[in-house]
């Protein structure tokens, strides 16, 4: 049972930083490089909005949710706008280049030290029983219920949703969506601020349940794979592959030798590319173009 | 006013290098930046407030330390281009490193290309250090490989009131994964049952499909011997999973902040560096210069930095002006460096021996009883061979 939770939390984690991607590449066709680094910026946030309102933790949360959501869009219309008509290339060049420099500027504000959010908002992150003598962290079923709402809530976007609508016409067809009078710019910023709002959830969670530094930002590119496996343009592709990548990791991990963690996730790609290089749900017309 | 402006700049661009000529110039490349940054960062900034204070009250032998810092994110090329840098543009007597293991070999290959003697001082200390020591090479790190192991199970052996059923965690990094291999293999002749050993990549998102395994094993005790980030939430996962037995870790920069946060009281931590809940005077002069100058980082992360800090002072004070890296060496070679109770003993190397010639070893935890960190065992001595 303990073995199924494990996969559980970690897939949780896989699926909930690589909507992000998913989401961007989906509307606009760039790969952003820089998600694991606006992820890691997220947990940051909250590491500050928790000193501001430490004793009201879901205020805190909420601020930095927010400020996230801000961030993505400014990132959008200071930077990735610019690249509208340049080659894909530059654009994803330029993620790598916002990288390095969320990177630095991390340091420059916060300092290299090991950070812990839930004990400046006081939360308490205990050890819950479940059947079958499985136990899980607070933080860790909170981003398993996280997870499933991000994802419920951006289908049912996605699909019911005007502006939902409206991003699925400006990836299948950016031309044809600008002529029935869609605001493409409007639609990229919300991708983007989308994004780095659910990668920023991730990178908060996880921080609340286990500290926060630097090596965030690698993490959120180990959740890659997860993405290119279920498909890049699909959001139940990366909660599929989430749980692909993690399921192989773990079972890995206990069975053979926890070494492999690290190598799992890209076998499982290399062997998806090989297969089927559109991913499990990917569209494959569309990655062709790429 | 054109020729007075002129005239101007060719002086201060003639008396820059002069008076750079007439300091101690010393080079550091460290992960400042990075994931393991957090591990290196608080030891170079006290190493450089050290240096200011130095060079306040007079510099040494009446000459100021013009150190000089460089990033290398804990990247191989990046520290080598650093040493390269340091040793060609900055003409510095003396290359240190305050990085991962990773980036000494090229910059123990750059040190020695150009003979210029190299100081590890904040990542553990090579083997080279050890008797025989390589000529250029030297450590005051507080860390050891093997030593540390044999300190630990010892501590074990000594404090367990059960049979020992053992589990080990390492960080997948070659020392780290060395070093718990080392003592996989000392603890059976310590009559201790080796149940499990995991090595856990970095960065890892979730430390419990591992934790979980070492529970599962039956382990009573876990000793980990890695970055501070591993042995933490290792210990953590498996606390989470409802496990219940003894764990201890390397004392680590951030080990005595860590602590306090924990309270656990069955979490001890090893180290050769005394605690700042010791309370030394020393500890107190690290406080306040810490304070004055404003920096980042608790005070209690400095000692390692501070301790590297005493020891290229004497060091350069023992080198003649003009000074030059073989001078230097020579009197590094023959150094003995009274640590002011930050160490059980003092820094004493030989032509032989870069490392010291005893390691001492304290071990805190936390007592739930006093609400405070605790001495569970005073310094123990190992001699260095």
């Amino acid at each position: 049972m303990q073995l199924a939770v494990n996969i559980l939390v970690l897939a949780a984690i896989y699926a909930l930083i690589a909507c992000g991607y998913v989401l961007v590449y989906r509307v606009s066709r760039v790969l952003n490089l820089a998600h694991g680094e606006l992820m890691m910026l997220g947990a940051y946030l909250l590491l500050m909005t928790a000193t501001q309102f430490s004793s009201h933790w879901l205020v805190a949360i909420a601020a930095a949710v927010g400020l996230s959501l801000i961030v993505g869009v400014l990132v959008y219309l200071f930077l990735m706008r610019k690249m509208t008509g340049e080659m894909v290339l530059a654009a994803v060049l330029t993620t790598v280049a916002l990288g390095i420099l969320l990177r630095g500027a991390v340091v420059f504000v916060w300092s290299a030290q090991q950070q812990y959010p839930a004990q400046r908002l006081e939360i308490a992150n205990f050890a819950i029983a479940l059947p079958g003598g499985a136990r899980i962290s607070l933080c860790a079923a909170l981003l398993v219920a996280t997870t499933a709402l991000v994802y419920g809530g951006l289908l049912a976007f996605l699909r019911f949703g005007r502006w939902g609508v409206r991003m699925r016409a400006a990836g299948q067809n950016p031309l044809l969506a600008a002529q029935r009078g869609i605001d493409l710019h409007a639609i990229y910023a919300l991708a983007w601020g989308l994004s780095t709002l659910t990668g920023a959830l991730a990178g908060m969670l996880i921080a609340l349940d286990s500290g926060l530094d630097q090596t965030m930002a690698i993490i959120g590119l180990k959740a890659f794979p997860a993405a290119l496996v279920g498909g890049l343009d699909s959001l139940v592709g990366a909660l599929a592959g989430a749980l692909i990548v993690a399921g192989a990791e773990v079972l890995l991990i206990h069975y053979v030798d926890p070494l492999l963690s690290e190598v799992v996730p890209f076998l499982v790609l290399i062997a998806m590319l090989i297969v089927r290089p559109w991913g499990l749900f990917g569209t494959r017309e569309e990655l062709d173009r790429v | 006013m054109l020729r007075k402006l002129t005239a101007a700049a060719v002086a201060a661009i003639v008396a820059w290098p002069a008076s750079a000529q007439d300091a101690y110039t010393i080079g550091l490349t460290g992960a400042l930046t990075g994931p393991p940054a957090s591990t290196y960062a608080p030891a170079v900034e006290a190493l450089r407030i050290y240096l200011e204070r130095v060079d306040a009250a007079g510099g040494i032998n009446g000459k100021k330390v013009n150190l000089v810092l460089q990033d290398d994110s804990a990247e191989p090329s990046k520290a080598t281009a650093n040493a390269k840098k340091l040793i060609t543009q900055d003409n510095v007597i003396l290359l240190m490193n305050a990085s991962l293991s990773s980036t000494y070999a090229p910059m123990v290959a750059e040190a020695k290309r150009a003979g210029v003697p190299l100081l590890f001082a904040s990542g553990v200390c090579p083997k080279d250090v050890y008797p025989p020591a390589d000529p250029l090479l030297f450590c005051t790190t507080a860390y050891a490989a093997n030593y540390d192991s044999r300190a630990t199970l010892a501590f074990i052996k000594e404090t367990a009131k059960e049979p020992v059923k053992i589990g080990f965690s390492a960080m997948a990094i070659p020392l780290s994964r060395g070093e718990m291999d080392f003592a996989e293999q000392q603890a059976p002749g310590l009559g201790m049952t080796v149940v499990g050993k995991e090595v856990i990549p970095p960065p890892t998102p979730d430390y419990t499909p591992f934790a979980t395994k070492l529970r599962d094993a039956g382990a009573n005790w876990v000793f980990s011997w890695a970055p501070w980030v591993t042995q933490v939430r290792t210990l953590e996962a498996l606390r989470r999973l409802g496990w219940q037995g003894d764990y201890i870790a390397w004392s680590h920069l951030e080990a005595e902040g860590e602590l306090a946060r924990l309270k656990d009281g069955k979490f001890y931590v090893i180290g050769a560096n005394a605690l700042f809940q010791d309370e030394l005077p020393i500890h107190k002069e690290i406080a306040e210069a810490a304070k004055k100058a404003g920096v980042q980082y608790p005070a209690q992360q400095m000692a390692e930095g501070w301790i590297a800090g005493l020891v290229i002072e004497a060091a350069l004070k023992a080198t003649a002006w003009p000074p030059t890296p073989a001078k230097l060496a020579a009197a590094m070679s023959a150094l003995k460096v009274d640590t002011r109770g930050l160490r059980g003993g003092p820094i004493e190397w030989t032509k032989d021996n870069h490392f010291r010639t005893r390691q001492y070893y304290r071990v805190y935890r936390w007592d739930p009883g006093k609400g405070a960190i605790v001495r569970v065992k005073d310094w123990t001595a190992f001699d260095v061979k």
